[in-house]
């Protein structure tokens, strides 16, 4: 705090009594570390007297409490050290010249523009009051500023600033740009048919996509289809063990002039237009006048429908050695099938997964668990339910089991009862 | 002899409790029984460990009338499938699957246990045991002919005695209940203990089979053992009318010793065998289980004067009289001389023995003389029960010797 100046004289940088008064004033407010160092080296020196301070401790404070003395002594009135100097060597009251002959420091100054009471207010000091400071600092201040003078009580308000938050994106109103719109589906998919329809029919979706060559992922464009075009995916097979391109077996060529007509349009044309043409491609169903709707719009007013139109289970289980050696298949795979069922695969699964049925299976495990409990884990077990040489307790056997099971618990009781141990 | 259908023979040991109208009886019958008592259910062991009266007055009914296990005086029936140490128990021993669960747990409930016929082992234990002296009883003639009669007594009792077979159930790890009741896991023997501090050999055992049971110093021969007592040789008790007969609501139980009850329990698996599998499946457990126990026979001779029992066997078999020769002899003057006799019936030698002195050498060897001529075995035993098999050969008459001989 104190050095010695070129000039031979001691100078503080700060002046401490001065420091100390705004430092107690503005507690909370962002000071200079200097400052907030010194009023912590004050405050700790005034509170060691109440406080117990072992002798060690006592020993080892080197020369800080000098220092501190000092600042006591002068702390107690009339302004800063330096003008206390200028009085001693100039042995008058009201020495010539300058009232501080080293300038105030920056933050000197921005704490003597803010008064003490609006500190009190504002006891976290915002980003504008900061710029208002330094804009102070520019401007030429006359030392002593007639703030009462300027102050009006405000009755409206109108004009004030606005106290609170300043612009937060929570405090504003919701807009379009923050809605959220999940990419997967609302609830994750439980049951093992609606898994199974699931993966049928990102698989089908897939086959067709490689088969007409179509960036594979695009499909995740459409979120749900239409009843309609469901049935129609649902009634494909899938030929075990083949590629994904020709692995698809239409039930009909009708169906699959629908459905190549519908995933025509997936890739490149917008959803509207993918929604659009089916009604014409299948014109013969009753509900043709339904898929002009959007299917995001579609999602969006989803009522509490049941998955995949009420439909339990797949016919057909070839889809299940579909493989997933190539990547970019075995991504697409995921991702639609993500979506669909509403399970997201973490990574070294990713990796370990070659086939659609590892797939199902491995989101079966996570819907079922195996219990962490082993006499749950005991209790479920088939092939010890089928053992009848095992006995699987549902509650633990404790003595007194045993012994009703021996037959000595009624004796016992009996004894017990008798000398009115137990009622 | 024509094959009996057993199958439908065992129905009428089944327990009834499996049968409709089964349980209505059984209730109708507690009632009767416990009709005096408050307390059901702790009657049993009321009657052996605990003051009766006290109980009375202590126990409130409504409590037992909520487990109503706790009524019946022997496990339930559908018991049986729940219990694992039963289904164990069945495993171990490797019974046919025929046999059910639920009459391997009739087979462990003892008479002093459940006194109702229904639902204690007796009936299939006295089939037991009848099968198992039979069987054991026709191994030992036909395989040792000339065996002295106490010698088979003895056999018979190391065979299918008691105490062997209480040692089989405690191999076969059959656990005993400490307390017989509704409650307990059918896979226990249950019984009703003797009190403790009983003396078992208090009274002398009367009322048998034998005329003149209560004089107590009239000597009991050999053979009239044959004809008044039981396989073992023991006094059997005699009978007792149908119409004298405790009837099962009287306080009858006396309780047994752990060795009866185990020896009941093993006769009334072997009755159960017999009547769910069959005969040869009863034959084969028999042979697994009985007659693969090792016994020396020789073992069970005791001859007061060997030599003289000799010399009249000799006498009676138109043999020469016997004759003790010195074969070797070693340090007669010695502190240990060792005299090696033998005894010879012309130019027969009929057996060898070697002792310290040379009575003791000549009395070993008559002996062994003995012993080859009492444990002689013929080739190719069959037994009678044999001819029963499908398709067995004609019977070739066994060996029938003329018995021991009578000093």
């Amino acid at each position: 705090m104190a050095r010695r100046s070129s000039d031979g004289s001691w100078k503080l940088f700060e002046n401490p009594t001065e420091n100390r008064k705004l430092g107690t004033i503005t507690t909370a407010a962002t000071m200079r570390p200097s400052i907030r160092l010194l009023n912590l080296e004050v405050s700790s020196l005034q509170s060691s007297r109440t406080l117990y301070v072992c002798s060690v401790c006592r020993q080892e404070t080197p020369p800080h409490p000098l220092l501190a003395r000092q600042f006591l002594r002068h702390a107690s009135n009339s302004g800063p050290l330096t003008e206390r100097m200028r009085r001693k060597i100039w042995g008058t009251d009201n020495p010539p010249g300058m009232k501080d002959p080293y300038g105030e420091s920056v933050l000197e100054k921005r704490f003597r523009k803010n008064p003490p009471k609006e500190q009190e207010e504002q006891p976290v000091e915002t980003a504008q009051a900061v710029e208002a400071a330094v804009e102070a600092e520019n401007e030429v201040v006359p030392e002593d500023i007639p703030v009462g003078e300027a102050y009006e009580p405000a009755t409206t308000w109108e004009g004030l600033s606005r106290v609170g938050h300043l612009g937060r994106w929570s405090d504003l109103p919701a807009s379009e740009t923050n809605r959220y719109e999940s990419f997967t589906i609302k609830k994750k998919l439980t049951k093992k048919g609606h898994l199974a329809l699931a993966a049928h029919q990102a698989a089908v979706e897939l086959c067709l996509m490689e088969s007409l060559n179509k960036p594979l992922t695009s499909i995740c464009e459409v979120v749900e289809h239409d009843k309609a075009v469901f049935k129609l995916l649902w009634g494909c097979k899938i030929q075990p063990n083949a590629k994904w391109g020709e692995a698809l077996v239409y039930p009909d060529q009708e169906t699959k002039d629908a459905l190549v007509y519908i995933f025509e349009q997936i890739g490149s044309a917008s959803e509207t237009a993918v929604a659009d043409e089916p009604a014409e491609a299948v014109e013969e169903s009753a509900e043709a006048s339904e898929l002009n709707e959007d299917a995001v719009v579609e999602l969006e007013s989803n009522s509490p429908a049941p998955h995949f139109f009420g439909y339990a289970d797949v016919r057909d289980k070839g889809y299940l050695s579909l493989p997933l050696n190539d990547l970019d298949t075995k991504f697409a795979f995921l991702k639609r099938f993500s979506q669909l069922s509403g399970h997201f695969f973490p990574d070294p699964t990713i990796h370990s997964i070659s086939t659609v049925a590892q797939t199902v299976e491995y989101v079966q495990s996570v819907v079922d668990p195996k219990p962490t409990k082993l006499a749950d884990y005991l209790s479920g077990n088939q092939k010890l339910q089928n053992t009848s040489n095992v006995k699987v307790f549902t509650k633990r056997q404790k003595r007194s089991d045993k012994d009703e099971e021996l037959g000595r618990k009624k004796v016992i009781e009996a004894e017990l009862r008798e000398r009115g141990f137990i009622e | 002899m024509k094959r009996l259908q057993l199958q439908r023979w065992s129905s009428s040991v089944l327990s009834p409790r499996a049968r409709t109208g089964g349980r209505l009886q059984q209730h109708l019958y507690y009632s009767l029984r416990r009709q005096s008592t408050a307390s059901p259910a702790l009657q049993v062991e009321s009657e052996q460990l605990v003051d009766e009266s006290s109980l009375n007055s202590s126990i409130p009914s409504s409590h037992i009338r909520q487990q109503p296990k706790y009524i019946l005086p022997s496990p339930p029936v559908e018991a049986a499938r729940e219990s694992a140490k039963l289904a164990a128990l069945h495993a171990r021993l490797y019974l046919p699957s025929r046999l059910p669960l639920e009459t391997l747990a009739r087979a462990l409930v003892d008479p002093s246990a459940d006194s109702n016929s229904n639902f204690n082992n007796e009936s299939l234990a006295t089939l037991g045991h009848d099968l198992l002296t039979y069987y054991t009883s026709e191994h030992l003639l036909c395989t040792y002919p000339r065996l002295p009669l106490t010698v088979i007594f003895a056999a018979m009792y190391a065979y299918v005695g008691p105490k062997t077979l209480a040692t089989m159930t405690r191999e076969w790890g059959v656990e005993m209940a400490a307390v017989p009741g509704g409650e307990v896991d059918p896979g226990l023997l249950q019984f009703q203990r003797v009190a403790p501090g009983t003396d078992l050999d208090a009274e002398p055992v009367s009322n048998t089979t034998r005329p003149n049971d209560s004089r107590m110093s009239w000597r009991k021969s050999m053979t009239s053992r044959i004809v008044y007592d039981n396989e073992f040789g023991d006094p059997s008790k005699a009978p007792v009318e149908p119409s004298q007969q405790p009837t099962p609501g009287a306080q009858s139980t006396q309780g047994v010793t752990a060795e009866q009850a185990s020896a009941t329990f093993v006769r009334a698996v072997m009755g159960s065998i017999y009547l769910h599998a069959g005969r040869p499946a009863a034959k084969r457990f028999f042979e697994q289980h009985f007659l693969s126990r090792h016994l020396n026979i020789s073992d069970l001779f005791n001859f007061s004067q060997p030599a003289r029992d000799l010399s009249r066997l000799c006498a009676r078999e138109n043999f020469e009289p016997p004759v003790a020769k010195i074969i070797s002899e070693t340090g007669r003057k010695s502190r240990h001389p060792v005299f090696v006799v033998g005894i010879y019936s012309g130019q027969d030698k009929l057996g060898e023995g070697a002792g310290a002195s040379l009575l003791e050498a000549r009395s070993r060897a008559a002996v062994a003389a003995l012993k080859g001529w009492y444990l002689y075995s013929p080739l190719n035993v069959r037994v009678p029960s044999s001819m029963e098999d499908e398709g067995a050969a004609a019977w070739k008459p066994v060996h029938v010797d003329l018995g021991e001989v009578i000093v």
